[in-house]
């Protein structure tokens, strides 16, 4: 670095102010107009937030919210060159820093990382797997969309009111969300058994029946007809909204 | 040529109608490196119809901390893979003590920070392999200046060996914020390093501050200054019009497109310039 102590100092000075309000003397700078550095930053920084995460910014206060954003911006070094990528450091900072508000809102970590999958399933790269759109759900080897993220959930932070949420409806939920080729995100509410089949079919493609054979191996137990049956209406519908985007290409039928 | 800055406000409207017609789009890279799904799809389909022009937001050229070797080479990815005409970036730093600010904040106007701010645009265009534009930004306050802003920039524009960036309403906003004539700042540039103009409009938040924007229309003298510019510039370059907050309906941008290209038709019209 060729930057002197003074200029490398009087950047962090600024860039400090920016982050927490506090101003250190810089010199030669005009102070009625230094304010809208902090003023114009906080407000991208906000922004993103609100829009990463708009039904945790409806559930808090104003005053949490703000004094959560504050104490991320304030006390966390955002790495991400892409500012879309930024409110997924304030899910974990709040996380990691074991925020009040987590224990004010038993649900809100939750809450936040839902609301986080959504965008990064959104925005994420494009991931392309070999599939044949024709084939037989019954029979044909069930290719996985390899555009989701399993989650599983203590308060059902994806399918109710936030404002509503309450410690009685704490129990075991679990979601399986993915984009679809429209670039929609779609979660969709499944069991330990469907979501264990869908880590199956995240390592290769399998028929339903090698499903079935793999699920009742591992967990020594039969499947009853009633249970083979849900479980085949479940991919049915999958194969509908392009969580099984398709079919293995070899060795196509059992 | 005179393109706009691409926006997903009006990314739809913009692909199912002609109302807009610009020569040419401009993105920032950070904001499309690594995106895939629904976004992805419609920014291919804007690339079969128009060239794309770049316009960096994160690289923090003027900062104390490291170069992120790293973005940079994403960048460079995503510049050939979109066939990128020109890159530029701001004269500014938009990160310092290891923490993105997702802002440009003024460098200060020190030799020291002409040697450092040189050496790293230099180093970018190495690896980048290509020339990159560096834009003038608007400032409401100066930072422990030892030089005058012109000669700042004069400076490292001529030790970087780079190109300018010419963003015609910053040097009116910075112009009015410190109280300079803008004619006779424009007169100092170098002109041959001149390979891209920008183009918006701004808020005059009091008597003695303006705030770049980019939310409202280009005002009266800043075309004015522009048509200067030209003159004084006499030859075509590539001019984008920036519009990023309060977007207006997409005709009234395509009236400022088209009187951004009446402009530089007619001062190039004076004599037999060449034209991009």
């Amino acid at each position: 670095m060729q930057l002197s102590e003074p200029t490398f100092k009087h950047q962090s000075n600024l860039a400090s102010y920016c982050r927490t309000g506090k101003l250190s003397t810089i010199p030669g700078i005009i102070r009625e107009n230094v304010h809208h550095y902090r003023r114009l930053v906080y407000n991208v920084v906000d922004d993103m937030l609100q829009n990463a995460y708009p039904i945790t910014h409806e559930l808090l206060t104003a005053k949490e919210w703000e004094g959560a954003v504050n104490n991320f911006f304030t006390n966390h070094p955002c790495q991400s060159p892409q500012v879309w990528y930024m409110p997924k450091e304030f899910y974990q900072f709040l996380a990691d820093t074991k925020h009040p508000l987590l224990k004010k809102y038993p649900f809100l970590e939750e809450l936040l990382w839902f609301e986080w999958v959504e965008v990064e399933l959104f925005m994420m790269e494009d991931k392309i797997v070999q599939a044949d759109k024709s084939g037989n759900i019954l029979s044909g080897r069930l290719v996985l969309n390899p555009e989701h993220h399993l989650l599983s959930f203590n308060y059902p932070v994806h399918n109710k009111n936030a404002k509503l949420i309450k410690i009685s409806d704490k129990g075991k939920y679990y979601v399986i969300a993915h984009r679809n080729t429209e670039g929609e995100v779609i979660f969709t509410d499944s069991s330990p058994a469907l979501i264990r089949m869908i880590e199956y079919l995240s390592e290769s493609p399998l028929s339903i029946k090698e499903l079935f054979n793999e699920f009742q191996q591992e967990y020594n137990l039969l499947l009853s007809d009633e249970d083979q049956k849900s479980i085949i209406r479940f991919f049915e519908n999958a194969y509908k909204q392009q969580l099984i985007i398709g079919f293995g290409k070899q060795n196509d039928l059992i | 040529m005179v393109g706009i800055g691409y926006r997903k406000d009006f990314a739809e409207e913009f692909l199912q109608s002609n109302i807009l017609d610009p020569s040419f789009i401009e993105v920032a890279p950070e904001n499309w490196i690594g995106i895939g799904g629904f976004w992805k799809k419609q920014f291919l389909k804007v690339l079969e119809k128009y060239p794309l022009f770049t316009h960096g937001l994160s690289l923090s050229i003027g900062s104390p901390d490291e170069l992120d070797f790293d973005f940079l080479r994403k960048v460079k990815v995503f510049l050939n893979e979109t066939n990128s005409k020109i890159y530029s970036e701001h004269l500014s730093y938009a990160k310092c003590d290891n923490a993105h600010l997702y802002d440009l904040l003024p460098i200060p106007f020190t030799y020291d920070a002409v040697k450092h701010v040189s050496k790293r645009i230099k180093t970018v265009q190495d690896l980048l392999e290509r020339k990159i534009a560096i834009e003038i930004v608007s400032y409401y306050t100066p930072i422990a200046p030892e030089l005058k802003e012109i000669e700042f920039i004069n400076m490292i524009l001529e030790e970087a060996d780079c190109e300018l960036l010419l963003d015609v309403n910053n040097v009116y906003v910075n112009s009015f914020n410190h109280q300079y004539d803008a004619k006779a700042f424009i007169d100092q540039l170098p002109m041959g390093r001149v390979s891209y103009i920008h183009m918006a409009g701004h808020e005059k938040v009091s008597d003695t501050l303006i705030i770049d924007t980019h939310g409202e229309a280009i005002i009266d003298p800043v075309y004015d200054l522009f048509e200067y510019t030209m003159h004084q510039l006499k030859r075509d370059v590539p001019v984008l019009l920036e519009r990023d907050f309060n977007i207006p309906e997409l005709q009234e941008l395509q009236i400022e497109i088209n009187r951004l290209s009446a402009i530089k038709q007619s001062a190039l019209k004076i004599k037999d310039y060449a034209t991009v």
